[in-house]
């Protein structure tokens, strides 16, 4: 099976946004390019919920905004981590940990011999 | 592609944030900038933009859901925004309150003073002339009747008929409208006994609480079968005050029994009542003074001369309302009702044929009648009231525009370092305003008991059934204080905005530049020439009061007393014989320690007269136009007592004349009214018929007061108590002249020998001074008044000339040192400020003495014996304004006259 078709849950998608914010404060495509590229492919997030991401927690007080320009001197609006946020990403990223773990676990568990 | 939106528009964001503008711009940055990746990767455009779209999914849905949330967030920053500015300002302006204390203190006090003067008087003014009658049903198509008179003097609107008139009108208007008369209440004892508590009664016709529109709290009102004219059911209804007072809210009350005494003037036709029913609670009658209890007209109304109540044009004092039917113009019910009592010849009809009748407002005061004294005294101190208040906001504007030259540095800096003048300008007006609500709130309190004060003080006689509070007071307060922090606040703030900032900020400007504004010498002139007016105002009304005081009323007003027996349900018969008892105690009442004379009277002087027809064949004028039947029953002494003079001829022979010849002694005006200059000593007067034997004049006495100060000379005349040619009610007042200094004691004692003599009645006594109080009264209060708001005026303005002034030398420090370096002497100087400060005082009294002159017209009706122009109340206060502000000028002069020129120039 292949993670292609699976539709990305928010608050997964939630978490991947903040973490392309970690890096440095980012317009709305670069962060959808950040996604992209880090997946390598592997799924797929439309970037109309992606954008609808980053607006509801710009409202939940994890990120702000501000407009500035663009590498190409395009006026855009940049996103950035509040420390509300920051807090966010820590919980989320660790129970995303917990979560991958254990289903690793479960996944890595020696096949009992049919019998 | 398309362009980047242009550069006006980040200016309209600045207003207003452009929620779908922002969402378009941002997923157009980035479809641009896929799309170009897209082409980088060598996909065509077309292809590019169709990839773009598909990657992004539903882009109109994902809009709207992206206009949903900023929308949200945009509101909810809007809001925290505003709070946040209005916690900033809150906490700006208490801090900078509370580093002045002592200004802040006084700058509420001065507005708490000007806003509770305003908030007091017109909760006054909101009961007289605002509210109609509680719980009526639909005021507006209520209406009073009255009857409008055209004379050389003018029109004179008068609210009182007879019930002929009435009953005429009910007849001729039945079409138009729903009738109902009633009389003002009168004060009567509501039971027997000596301590007997009084009560409010007002006689009505049972249509009465039908035309107001009225349901009963309990019980039923009347029926028309009680309102037979000769014979009255014996039923009241209360009012809701006086069922609580009197019964103690009882349910059971329905059905019980009220005794009812005499009133002052009549005696009843009946004394035990049964109780019907209970006004709603806030229906306190229709007028200001509330009514205890209601009764059917008849029911108090006397036969007199065998003419019952209902025939007798001289019973005229009831008031008719009325309920326009829908669609009923006032003007056709006028033009009817006018027709009718004309052709009727009654009521005020009967003396002026060409009467008009007019409507008008239930609510009395709005006329058209004439207002009472009271009422005009009220709508006067209306307009001192807001005197007060602009005086109160031009001393406040001083204060905060000396503060702000303090702070100008601070505003400088502030300013300096980027504050938006708009923002400071909220900053310094939210001050204001800061203290202006204090004030307000302050002001409301003093409204409440000062609104309380004031009704007591100035219709002491109304009883007062609502209380003064309205909501509209209190938005009146608020309002007003809202207006005045607003003002007060943003002619200083704007002032202080336009400094020149390099110099106010420069080393050495301790206090900002020296702001040589035409503002503050204004507000002084504004103080001053509205000091001038209220002392103009308080001196008119002192000198009317003067006058009134020493005007010979034709009475001894220190040394008389009256006292009357409260007689509750006697018989004529009983009331024969008390008057008798009461003749025959005139040795007794004399040899009461302090007792000069004792004398008697049908009524006591002031408190209403007898009416009698009366014909004199010898008269050399029109007798038409004049009430000439209106006589007061005496005793020989009478004159001797109570000090009016007889100017000709002698008094009354007493007994002995008894089975003799009628004799009368007129006033000194009737003589004139009638015989004009001829002698009028023997002539010959018929009463009751025209063939009726003659009466004859023996004697012509001063022309005593009648009823009020402003009275013309009245036709007045009086006949022996124990012998006149017609019937008449007896001994009503025992008249006392006395020592004034023992006036109490006589009167103790007098009730004393009453209680013995007469033990089932009790006794009432009046002094003289007493009755004449209500009369001096409206000057009184205006004296009173406008001494209390002048005083407060001159202070005020004394405290703005004295910091003002002083303000001006400490500014001006160096140039008094360098003046003082060339030679000037301290008196030099002394006499510089003084001349400098009281410049401003003199054109402030120049204007003021304008103003007084201008607005004299607006009192001249109120004044007594003094015209509004009188030089000496104008001379006085100018004097008086003049004297405080160079009290005020002086000190900083003197101040001023001492700066040493080395300390002045070295502090530079």
């Amino acid at each position: 099976m292949t993670l292609r078709e699976l539709d990305l849950l928010q608050g997964t998608l939630d978490v991947l946004v903040l973490r392309a914010l970690a890096i440095s404060p980012m317009h709305g495509y670069a962060v959808a390019r950040f996604i992209r590229n880090g997946s390598d492919g592997s799924f797929k997030v439309l970037d109309g919920a992606l954008y609808t991401s980053l607006h509801r927690m710009e409202e939940r007080g994890w990120i702000e905004s501000e407009w500035g320009s663009s590498d190409k001197k395009k006026r855009a609006k940049f996103y950035r981590l509040t420390s509300a946020g920051r807090r966010a990403l820590r919980s989320e990223t660790q129970s995303w940990n917990d979560y991958v773990a254990a289903v690793a676990r479960v996944m890595t568990a020696p096949v009992p011999e049919p019998g | 592609m398309k362009s980047s939106p242009p550069a006006w528009y980040r200016y309209l964001r600045f207003w207003r944030r452009d929620v779908p503008g922002d969402i378009d711009a941002e997923l157009r940055f980035h479809f641009e900038a896929r799309i170009e990746d897209l082409i980088a990767r060598g996909l065509s455009p077309d292809a590019a933009r169709a990839e773009a779209v598909e990657e992004f999914g539903d882009v109109d849905a994902v809009k709207r859901r992206l206009r949903e949330i900023d929308e949200r967030v945009a509101r909810g920053r809007d809001r925290a925004e505003w709070f946040d500015g209005l916690r900033k300002d809150i906490v700006y302006a208490a801090r900078s309150l509370r580093r002045t204390p002592a200004v802040s203190l006084t700058i509420i006090l001065t507005l708490a003073l000007g806003l509770g003067v305003n908030a007091a008087m017109f909760s006054l003014l909101d009961v007289i002339f605002l509210r109609p009658p509680a719980v009526v049903a639909h005021p507006d198509q209520l209406r009073r009747m009255w009857s409008e008179h055209t004379s050389s003097t003018g029109r004179e609107f008068y609210p009182g008929y007879d019930y002929a008139s009435y009953a005429a009108l009910q007849a001729a208007t039945a079409k138009q409208a729903d009738l109902a008369l009633y009389r003002s209440p009168e004060s009567s004892a509501v039971s027997d006994e000596e301590t007997a508590p009084t009560a409010m009664v007002s006689p009505v016709s049972a249509t009465y609480f039908g035309v107001l529109g009225i349901r009963p709290e309990l019980g039923r009102f009347f029926s028309a079968a009680e309102d037979g004219l000769d014979a009255p059911a014996a039923v009241v209804v209360i009012s809701d005050a006086f069922w609580h007072r009197h019964f103690g809210g009882d349910p059971q009350v329905i059905g019980k029994t009220l005794t009812i005494g005499a009133s002052q003037y009549a005696t009843p036709a009946l004394s035990r009542y049964t109780i019907i029913g209970v006004a709603p609670a806030s229906f306190s009658g229709v007028d200001l003074d509330a009514v205890d209890v209601w009764r059917p007209l008849a029911s108090t109304l006397p036969t007199i001369a065998n003419i019952p109540w209902y025939r007798n044009p001289n019973i005229n004092g009831f008031q008719i309302l009325l309920r326009l039917h829908p669609n009923v113009p006032a003007v056709e019910l006028e033009q009817r009702a006018t027709a009718r009592l004309r052709s009727a010849d009654v009521g005020p009809f009967r003396l002026d044929s060409l009467g008009v009748a007019k409507l008008g407002s239930i609510i009395a005061a709005r006329g058209p009648g004439n207002l009472t004294s009271s009422e005009q005294i009220a709508a006067r101190l209306a307009g001192v009231a807001i005197i007060v208040l602009i005086i109160a906001c031009a001393n406040v504007i001083n204060l905060l525009l000396a503060r702000a030259v303090r702070r100008q540095r601070e505003i400088a800096v502030r300013l300096a370092l980027g504050i938006s003048r708009s923002r400071l300008l909220r900053l310094l007006v939210s001050e204001s305003l800061m203290l202006s609500l204090l004030a307000a709130v302050a002001a409301v309190l003093a409204a409440w008991w000062g609104g309380a004060l004031l009704r007591t003080y100035l219709m002491p006689d109304v009883h007062w059934g609502e209380s003064p509070m309205h909501w509209r007071v209190f938005a009146l307060a608020l309002g007003t204080a809202v207006v005045c922090g607003t003002i007060t606040g943003l002619i200083p703030a704007l002032q202080s905005l336009t400094p020149d900032l390099t110099s106010a900020l420069k080393a050495g400007a301790r206090e900002g530049v020296v702001h040589r504004s035409r503002l503050r010498p204004t507000l002084i002139v504004v103080q001053a020439a509205l000091s001038v007016v209220l002392l103009v105002g308080a001196g008119l009304f002192i000198k009317s009061l003067n006058d009134a005081r020493a005007k010979d009323i034709g009475y001894a007003v220190d040394r008389l007393a009256f006292v009357e027996l409260r007689n509750g349900a006697a018989d004529s018969a009983t009331r024969a014989l008390q008057s008798q008892r009461l003749l025959e105690l005139q040795p007794q009442i004399a040899s009461i320690p302090g007792v000069e004379q004792v004398t008697y009277a049908s009524l006591r002087p002031l408190s209403g007269y007898s009416w009698v027809d009366a014909y004199f064949p010898e008269a050399v004028t029109s007798t038409k136009k004049q009430p000439l039947g209106i006589y007061t029953a005496v005793t020989p002494n009478f004159f001797a007592a109570t000090g009016t003079r007889i100017l000709r001829g002698r008094t009354f022979s007493g007994g002995a004349a008894r089975g003799g010849p009628f004799e009368v002694i007129v006033n000194d005006a009737m003589a004139r009214a009638l015989w004009g200059n001829a002698p009028a000593l023997g002539k010959c007067i018929h009463f009751e018929k025209a063939d009726a034997p003659c009466a004859t004049v023996i004697g012509v006495a001063q022309t005593a007061m009648l009823t009020g100060m402003r009275e013309d000379p009245s036709p007045h005349f009086y006949v022996s108590l124990d012998h006149t040619p017609f019937a008449n009610w007896g001994v009503g007042s025992v008249i006392l002249r006395a020592n004034p200094a023992r006036m109490s004691s006589v009167l103790a004692t007098m009730h004393t020998l009453l209680r013995a003599e007469f033990p089932t009645v009790y006794s009432r006594s009046t002094t003289m001074e007493q009755t004449m109080e209500p009369r001096y009264r409206p000057w009184q209060l205006g004296a009173t008044l406008f001494t209390l708001f002048g005083v407060l005026a001159l202070t005020v303005a004394g405290i703005g000339v004295y910091s003002s002034v002083s303000y001006a030398v400490s500014q001006r420090t160096h140039e008094f040192g360098v003046r003082a370096a060339l030679g000037a002497t301290a008196r030099d100087v002394i006499v510089h400020v003084l001349g400098s400060g009281l410049r401003t005082v003199f054109i402030g009294i120049a204007v003021g003495v304008g103003l007084a002159l201008a607005a004299g017209r607006l009192v001249a009706s109120l004044l007594y014996g003094v015209k509004p122009d009188d030089p000496r109340a104008l001379i006085a206060s100018a004097g008086i304004l003049l004297v405080i502000s160079t009290v005020a000028t002086l000190a900083p002069a003197w101040r001023a006259s001492r700066v040493d020129p080395v300390e002045a120039l070295r502090a530079e």
